[in-house]
């Protein structure tokens, strides 16, 4: 039966507006009574075929700009993603974020030697002569470091111990996303700051030795930097493959390819964002507490045995899901 | 290349349907009303915090000043992850310009692909501005920056249309008028809607529609072998015979439509 486009419209029209009002209704779609769902399904239905025939009719662009609108309208309604659940962030714990590292065990290795060989080049260099340390940081800056952690251990009241574990969450969970992000660039912003961070850190621990407190120094950083250190190469790694991920495609599209690869990415972002919590906390609280040396560096050596089995060893028992 | 800023997608139904894409300006509008909302969750917060302990503001060794840390941390990094996860790909920006986050199949984003794709903002924004991400966008024709197509997502223009109202001849159609015209005239899509643009458009004179219409009329007048009398009134009909319009008195005269 042909039929023009005005009577069309005119018999359409009241599907259109209801299936309209419906995905204008206040409590969302999902959340309506199954009858209107069922009703909105059906309508749904309806409108992409009217869809089909507008255009293979050839019915004005008007009409079919307004059935495109409703049908892109009623599927995102309709085809909702996957809901959040509690036991996903323990999945990502126990098993995804771990797993996901090791996947990815020699980007891991890659970008540890990229942040520890840079860390011993500026330790040396510092410890040797301050004009390598003035190259790296302003003057201002070493001079600073130069006087810190001469009396370290004494304690801190807990105010001061909140606000500085606030700034390690703003400043190194900062760092971790920029490292991870700029990856993008085919791995070399990633590249870039393990390199800068690596070299950072060792000229630090390089001035600070060389004015005769490397051993508070290293005291106060041993706690915290299992976590800290680690989860900052594993974000820099984490935008490596992300960077490799456009350079070796396989078959597919260099965007697909690395969009094969967003689960990975995400879980080693947001598992290494969470270990960055936990050595916000430690370095907070823990690090600058007045508790005698040998204790600390006890506690130490336990952080690295947990970071490191944990890292090796959690999840391989789990179902394997890829 | 195409020119017009539409992205077709099927669904797995396999209906075809379009999107209009958003460009740089009406993103980077919903970007601006963002940072002002971000400003205001950031007062507000402050407020709180100032009230709750009596303390004043400033980055002294405080509790406030940890707390000012912690929410610039959140407002940087969370704010439009929660949204657009929580909110089906919307942030309040974003609805005051009718922009939602899809992905590139027309379905909503998981926190997976909200995460990605506003981290890596941070890339986006070099060196300065958003830079890069503006000529990565004009690379391809879902206007996608770094972020969106690591993530595999599109930004669309929600602006719900309604159908034109039918045009409508006045005075109505005679059937004197019809006998001048062939039984069946065919147009093709185009031409309808250049007749219906003008047909349609209010804000034109009565003398410029005139004028446009008379560049117009002669061409079909020509083809089927009819003379022009009112270029406007000719083209109008010539639209109501060709979308098979009907004249009560006068039998049904098939159009274009069949």
């Amino acid at each position: 039966m042909s039929r023009t486009q005005d009577e069309f419209v005119a018999a359409r029209k009241p599907a259109w507006d209801e299936l309209d009002a419906l995905l204008a209704r206040k409590p969302l779609l999902h959340k309506l009574p199954p009858v209107s769902i069922s009703r909105a399904t059906g309508l749904y239905r309806e409108i992409c075929s009217d869809l089909m025939r507008a255009r293979s009719a050839g019915y004005s662009s008007d009409v079919i700009e307004v059935l495109d609108s409703l049908a892109a309208r009623a599927c995102a309604a309709m085809y909702s993603a996957p809901p959040y659940r509690l036991a996903g962030l323990r999945e990502l714990v126990t098993a995804g974020f771990p797993r996901s590292v090791r996947r990815h065990a020699r980007f891991v290795a890659l970008a540890t030697l990229l942040f520890v060989l840079p860390g011993v080049l500026g330790f040396a260099g510092a410890l040797r002569s301050r004009g390598f340390a003035i190259q790296i940081m302003s003057e201002s800056m070493v001079a600073q470091m130069e006087k810190s952690y001469s009396d370290l251990g004494q304690g801190r009241d807990e105010g001061t111990n909140g606000m500085m574990a606030s700034f390690y969450v703003y400043n190194n969970v900062g760092i971790a996303f920029r490292c991870f992000a700029t990856g993008i660039l085919f791995g070399l912003g990633s590249v870039f700051f393990l390199v800068y961070n690596g070299l950072l850190v060792g000229v630090v621990a390089g001035t600070v030795t060389a004015a005769g407190n490397g051993r508070n120094l290293f005291t106060f950083i041993a706690g915290h930097g299992a976590f800290e250190l680690t989860a900052i190469v594993i974000s820099g790694a984490a935008g490596m493959v992300m960077g490799y991920a456009l350079v070796d495609t396989g078959r597919r599209t260099r965007w697909a390819s690395l969009r094969a690869k967003s689960r990975d990415l995400f879980r080693m972002i947001m598992g290494a964002a969470l270990m960055l919590l936990v050595a916000a906390g430690i370095e907070g609280f823990w690090s600058p507490s007045g508790i005698i040396a040998p204790v600390k560096w006890g506690v130490a050596g336990l952080f690295y045995a947990l970071v490191f089995s944990y890292l090796i060893f959690a999840g391989r028992k789990a179902r394997e899901d890829s | 290349m195409k020119l017009d800023n539409t992205v077709e997608v099927e669904t797995p139904e396999h209906v075809r349907f379009r999107f209009h894409v958003a460009g740089p300006t009406r993103r980077a509008w919903a970007y601006l009303v963002d940072l002002l909302v971000r400003a205001g969750i950031f007062l507000i917060l402050e407020i709180i915090m100032v009230l709750a302990t009596g303390e004043h503001l400033g980055f002294t060794k405080s509790i406030t000043s940890g707390g000012t840390l912690l929410s610039l941390f959140l407002i940087e990094w969370g704010y439009f992850v929660a949204f657009e996860a929580g909110w089906n790909g919307t942030t309040p920006g974003k609805r005051a310009l009718k922009l939602r986050v899809v992905k590139v199949g027309g379905y909503p984003l998981s926190l997976t692909d909200a995460v990605l794709r506003n981290l890596l903002r941070t890339a986006d924004f070099l060196p300065v501005g958003y830079l890069l991400g503006l000529l990565v966008m004009s690379w391809d024709g879902r206007f996608t920056r770094l972020g969106d197509r690591a993530a595999g997502t599109m930004v669309v223009i929600e602006d719900p249309v309604r159908v034109a109202p039918s045009i409508t001849l006045d005075p109505p159609v005679t059937p004197a008028e019809l006998e001048s015209f062939p039984h069946h005239v065919v147009l093709s899509l185009s031409e309808r809607e250049a007749i219906e643009l003008l047909l349609r458009r209010r804000d034109l004179s009565p003398a410029r529609r005139n004028e446009l219409a008379d560049t117009l009329a002669p061409l079909f007048a020509r083809r089927l072998n009819l003379r022009a009398g009112d270029p406007v009134r000719f083209l109008a009909l010539l639209h109501f015979v060709a979308v098979g319009g009907r004249v009560a008195g006068v039998g049904a005269r098939t159009g274009a439509a069949t």
